[in-house]
């Protein structure tokens, strides 16, 4: 501790003061606790180095927990209701059990006992209510925001007693439970809620509940977590619930890929993010670990805007489903660690249903539905319609680094059948404000999208309710909007499952939505000595759980 | 001092002052006029899910509904009286955000001027007196090769070379002793360049002056009449470089702070730019001005000690002086 300080002093009187100060405090802390814990544990002790590409905007919980970048550090500093896993599933961890009435409108959650946030505040059935409010409506005139992918359908919340919440929906929310093992949705100390948005920004004053409290932190630099010695209520399904066994953890931000995974294999680091896929063979064979894990959502793929010329005909959109050929993708631009899409969401995801028939590589088909389209070759190998050229104009999505590889390897497959792609890549505020689904121009709009519950899916598809209408179809496809009223209605898996493998089979037979890959947006090169790390639903490596060996 | 010189004085205060406000108020128009709106663009990110009310009420919140204008005058008055505001984009107060970045850039940004003083006399020196056979012409070729190796560049291979092959430094401790001393070295061998080309082009004007030929014609050894004689009247225009230079110091800064992974002004710089976060690029403007003006100010007061002339030709002109005028003297004498 006083280490670190005294590297990142710079004015070095007020520094040193405050070095001094903390030292001391850190010693008698230390004196006090050490002895009567944990020594007895070999696995105990040690201390990490995350590099990281970016650490976000801002640390006002509900504004960043969404961040992925930030995600890394509030799964250590809070906890949540529910652990998802990396399948999706949904189990106990600060909410013990749940009950649901019968249309998913009522939900009761019994907390554990003794859960605190390390300002000392009990974890009790009025924190989670308050956390639930702000969740649901923030306090945007403070510039506090609502967690956007929490149920708009929240009604309110009541604490029975110390121990029992019970939640109320005004329609049916069957993904309630699972979005509370999500993103944004982390426990905060009700006192730091309490706070203005300029103080909730400061993380060093943000306490959660979680297996590590904040140390230090600076801005655009790093944050230091120190592990807490008496936290006992870890999620069950990880296999561990008392304290965690590394003592500190500290992301360290380093904005240059190659400095990252370099400064690794120095030594000097223990976990890179963010590689690049293609560097991941080699340092495998150099012994490093590394990890691609998924996130539940949906795969990396176009939303077909069907409202543009060609793509409002159907033959043209099937083609294009069958002229792709994904696993070329990944054995040119990927590596094994990549896996084919199966539908168009994560093979992960609860609900999901295989689907790829309708996937495979078929140019032969492709040629013959563009012909019975009308589309025939010219001269130059281009099919055109009336003088017109067959074009796909596709902006590769800046928040991925290796979409544009993935279009220009999809421009030389869909050449080759006649189809002439246009690649126009944008930085980040371009995109953001220029490419957007069904927009004018943007034919296809890649995807990368997490969601909650794959009841979801269906409400972002169409125009009903303000949703996103990712295929410009506003409400002119019966069919589809059947299929989404009947989800959004379902009060249980069983009626809906099989309402959402329908629904997966019709998007991607109609050519409305061309899956590419499944998505990896997480990419983790990790030194040998280090063990144990655990991926959620969201693959966030947590290292709750992790041990240094030596 | 005399009552010109507080007329002086006072008048180029007032002008600082409007400077700095011009820069302040320019800042805004611009960064207001951009095209494209990070702050809906994020809030419109469908991965956040914020209906169009709720949408509409958070930039209500933050006033940015409001007319250009009213928003430049709330701003710009709540400047005057000290109140630098938040930041938009991580809601902490500006005036925060910069202290925290400061220091690391000022120590980078000063020892990175110390590097380029050094390596600008070393080179200049001996253009002057190495024996030719020793690279003489070969040095006079430096300035030009340090300015075209791209800074980035200079970093990376000193970080691999010192960093990781020889591990004097850790990439995650920027601020230790080795790691400021090399992205010194990184950021300032470019600046030396632009040093050391003014200062070998005026040793080599004055060796060649009269006073000089006599010197070493009575036998005046070389190192003795480049400390004595040489050096004085040749650093003169060097103040004016390292004054400009300062831009490029802060400038050149951000890339350095990129790749060693320093947090500091350029950074911070960086990220504002990137979410279009009005009040910290205000701020930081304001504070750049600030910086000029005075650093200006005192390129022009240190004139007179290195030439008196200087202060003769300042004294009938200090209406409009600026620092760049004595350089334009010099080749007319």
């Amino acid at each position: 501790m006083t280490k670190r300080s005294s590297l990142f002093s710079l004015s070095r009187r007020r520094m040193m003061i405050m070095t001094s100060t903390l030292a001391t405090a850190a010693l008698v802390a230390m004196a006090g606790f050490t002895p009567a814990q944990g020594a007895d544990d070999p696995r105990n002790g040690g201390d990490i180095v995350f590099l990281i590409d970016s650490l976000g905007d801002t640390w006002i919980p509900n504004n960043s927990a969404i961040s992925s970048f930030q995600g890394h550090i509030w799964g250590h500093v809070t906890d949540k209701l529910v652990y998802v896993d990396a399948k999706g599933e949904a189990s106990p961890w600060i909410a013990e059990s749940w009950e649901q009435n019968d249309d998913a409108t009522e939900f009761t959650l019994h907390l554990k006992r003794g859960v605190t946030f390390s300002d000392g505040t009990l974890l009790d059935a009025s924190a989670v209510v308050a956390n639930l409010d702000i969740w649901y409506a923030g306090r945007t005139n403070e510039g506090i925001n609502p967690i956007g992918l929490f149920p708009k359908t929240y009604d309110r919340a009541e604490a029975v007693d110390e121990t029992t919440v019970k939640v109320f929906f005004t329609a049916p929310t069957l993904g309630f439970i699972p979005t509370l093992g999500y993103h944004g949705s982390i426990l905060i100390s009700p006192k730091t809620l309490e706070q203005p948005a300029a103080e909730q920004a400061d993380l060093g004053k943000t306490s959660g509940s979680g297996p590590y409290v904040i140390d230090s932190w600076r801005e655009g630099d790093f944050v230091k977590l120190v592990k807490r010695d008496d936290y006992n209520w870890g999620p069950e399904a990880v296999g561990h619930t008392g304290p965690a066994f590394l003592d500190s953890i500290t992301y360290k931000l380093v904005s240059e890929q190659s400095l990252r995974v370099a400064s690794v294999q120095a030594g000097q680091a223990d976990v890179a993010y963010n590689a690049s896929p293609q560097e991941l063979q080699s340092l495998k064979e150099e012994g490093f670990t590394t990890a691609t894990p998924r996130y539940l959502g949906f795969v990396n793929g176009w939303a077909i805007n069907t409202q543009q010329a060609p793509y409002d005909d159907v033959k043209v959109r099937q083609a294009l489903q069958a002229g792709i050929d994904r696993q070329e993708i990944i054995d040119t631009v990927y590596t094994p660690d990549w896996l084919m899409p199966q539908s168009l969401i994560q093979s992960n995801v609860p609900g999901v249903t295989d689907q790829s028939d309708l996937l495979a590589y078929d140019p032969e088909k492709a040629e013959r539905l563009l012909d019975e389209a009308g589309w025939t070759r010219g001269p130059d190998g281009i099919r055109t319609k009336n003088g017109e050229q067959l074009t796909l104009t596709v902006h590769p999505n800046p928040y991925l680094a290796t979409a544009r590889s993935v279009d220009e390897l999809i421009a030389q497959q869909l050449g080759r059948i006649g189809w002439k792609v246009d690649i126009r890549a944008y930085d980040v505020v371009t995109f953001g404000e220029r490419v957007r689904f069904g927009r004018p121009g943007v034919p296809a709009y890649e995807v990368t999208r997490s969601f909650i519950d794959a009841g979801t899916v269906a409400s972002i598809l169409t125009s009903a309710n303000n949703a996103e209408n990712w295929f410009a179809l506003d409400e002119r496809d019966e069919k589809l909007n059947e299929l989404r009223d009947s989800i959004a209605s379902a009060g249980s898996h069983e009626v809906r499952d099989p309402l959402l493998d329908e629904l997966q089979k019709y998007v991607l037979e109609q050519g409305y939505f061309i899956p590419r890959t499944q998505i990896v947006q997480r990419i983790y090169v990790q030194s040998p000595r280090l063990t144990g790390e655990v991926y959620n639903g969201v693959a966030y490596a947590s290292y709750y759980t992790a041990t240094l060996n030596d | 001092m005399s009552n010109a010189y507080s007329v002086y004085v006072t008048k180029r205060l007032l002008q600082s002052v409007v400077v700095i406000l011009l820069a302040y108020v320019f800042t805004f128009i611009v960064v207001s006029i951009l095209p494209g709106d990070p702050v809906t663009n994020v809030l419109r990110d469908p991965q956040n899910g914020f209906t169009e009310e709720q949408i509409r009420e958070i930039i209500a919140a933050q006033g940015l509904d409001q007319p250009i204008p009213v928003q430049l005058w709330s701003s710009l008055s709540s400047f005057l009286t000290g109140d630098l505001g938040l930041s938009m984009r991580s809601s902490r107060p500006v005036a925060t955000l910069i202290a925290e970045v400061l220091p690391s850039t000022l120590i980078l940004a000063s020892s990175a001027l110390g590097v380029a003083l050094v390596l600008a006399f070393a080179v200049a020196y001996g253009t002057q007196f190495l024996p030719k056979r020793f690279g003489q012409d070969l040095l006079r070729a430096f300035p030009s090769l340090f300015l075209s190796v791209p800074n980035f560049v200079i970093g990376l291979v000193l970080i691999h070379l010192f960093g990781f092959q020889l591990g004097l430094f850790r990439v995650i401790e920027p601020n230790s002793f080795w790691a400021t001393f090399f992205a010194a070295i990184a950021l300032g061998i470019p600046v030396s360049a632009q040093i050391a080309e003014v200062l070998i082009a005026n040793l080599d004007n004055e060796s060649r002056q009269e006073y000089a030929t006599v010197a070493r014609g009575r036998g005046l050894r070389r190192a003795r009449l480049f400390a004595k004689h040489l050096l004085k009247p040749s650093s003169l225009p060097v103040v004016t470089v390292v004054a400009l230079t300062i831009g490029e110091l802060l400038g050149g800064s951000l890339i350095t702070e990129t790749v060693f992974g320093r947090t500091g002004v350029g950074s911070l710089v960086q990220r504002s730019v990137a979410m279009q976060d009005l009040p910290v690029l205000q701020a930081i403007v304001s504070l750049a001005a600030v910086v000029f003006v005075l650093i200006n100010l005192i390129a022009d007061l240190v004139y007179p000690l290195l030439d008196p002339r200087v202060k003769l030709v300042g004294g009938t002109r200090h209406r409009g002086a600026t620092s760049t005028e004595p350089l334009q003297t010099l080749p007319g004498r």
